[in-house]
């Protein structure tokens, strides 16, 4: 994982109309801790690190820079907006080099399963321990020619060296069944949408 | 047709139809989805609908995930009757939904039918929709 330099500079308002004026500026409201320090409210330019999500991932190790010294920092969570598609707040994570640390590396599936079968991925990302400064872009797991039935478990994926897996060995992250015919979708929906009697749900008794 | 087992009070309050979805805004389950743009009370008969509509059109090879549940019921009186006498009957039963909520899910391997088949959804349900994606737009 790249380490991308991005300007921050310290925020003095806060709440919510500081919060708005920070966005309309053209910055995103964010907030640094870690290492038990006090936390820090920082501004961050929205553009640059949308593109640095873009281009890097939520995993890219950011090293701001305040003018008078820098941190590295690593996105902790991005909140964006539900409808309107732009970051609202970021919340930085404060790292050391060297430092190992607990990230989300999302699941890569290549090649094409055995014809005929559906695939249901349960998890899109593993939960890794790496170093802060070496953290994988992405877990790739190959599923060339895998017939029905298979299901594959966390401990399952190949992991780059220097990760460990911190998610649950034996979760499944995914499974590969037999996909459903037409005669079978069609007899379900037949099934499901003709003359359904409603009942009226019982009240309970208090 | 989705209709709860067993509620508490039969008859209830229009539920709040005020302000954006709290959680469920992203694709989790499928790849592909449908987030409501607008509130709305979507009934049991038209989530139905809509999930008829989508296993139509892929006819195999993928599956759906619906993400809401029609929980709340509306009452109604009958036509031409005289106002008073109480409240009416359960008539619907409907999920209270807000803007940025993904009602639908689904997985398919072909994206193209996949966004056919959403579309032809996005038709059955009362509010304006669009198709999102698990990996969402950029910034």
């Amino acid at each position: 994982m790249s380490e991308v330099k991005l300007a921050a500079e310290q925020r003095t308002e806060f709440g919510k109309g500081a919060a708005r004026r920070t966005r309309r500026a053209g910055k995103i409201p964010a907030v640094l801790y870690g290492h038990g320090s006090d936390p820090q409210h920082l501004a961050l330019p929205a553009l640059e690190f949308a593109r640095v999500v873009r281009e890097h991932g939520q995993n890219a190790v950011l090293t701001l820079d305040f003018g008078s010294g820098a941190e590295l920092a690593l996105t902790k969570t991005v909140t964006t907006h539900p409808l309107k598609n732009y970051i609202e707040h970021v919340d930085l994570l404060l790292v050391k080099r060297g430092e190992k640390v607990t990230v989300e590396v999302p699941v890569v599936i290549t090649g094409e399963a055995a014809p005929g079968t559906l695939l249901t991925q349960d998890l899109t990302t593993l939960q890794v321990e790496a170093d802060a400064l070496n953290i994988p872009d992405q877990v790739e797991l190959s599923i060339a020619g895998v017939t029905a039935g298979t299901q594959i478990n966390a401990a399952e994926v190949p992991l780059p060296s220097g990760t460990t897996l911190v998610t649950d060995p034996a979760a499944l992250v995914l499974a590969v069944n037999a996909a459903p015919t037409a005669e079978q979708m069609e007899a379900e929906i037949d099934a499901e949408g003709a003359g359904v009697v409603e009942e009226a749900p019982e009240t309970s008794q208090d | 047709m989705l209709i709860p087992r067993r509620v508490k009070h039969r008859k209830q309050h229009h539920p709040k139809r005020s302000g954006a979805a709290k959680g469920g805004t992203k694709v989790t389950f499928g790849e592909f989805g449908i987030q409501a743009l607008e509130p709305a009370y979507v009934t049991n008969r038209q989530i139905e609908s809509a999930r008829i509509a989508i296993n139509r059109h892929i006819r195999r090879g993928g599956k759906v995930w619906i993400n809401i549940f029609p929980d709340r019921p509306l009452t109604k009186k009958p036509a031409e009757t005289r106002m008073g006498s109480g409240k009416g009957s359960p008539e619907y039963w409907v999920a209270n939904v807000k803007p940025g909520r993904v009602v639908f899910e689904m997985s398919f391997p072909n994206e193209q039918i996949a966004r056919e088949a959403l579309r032809r959804a996005i038709h059955k349900l009362p509010m304006k929709c669009r198709i999102v994606t698990r990996e969402g737009g950029d910034f």
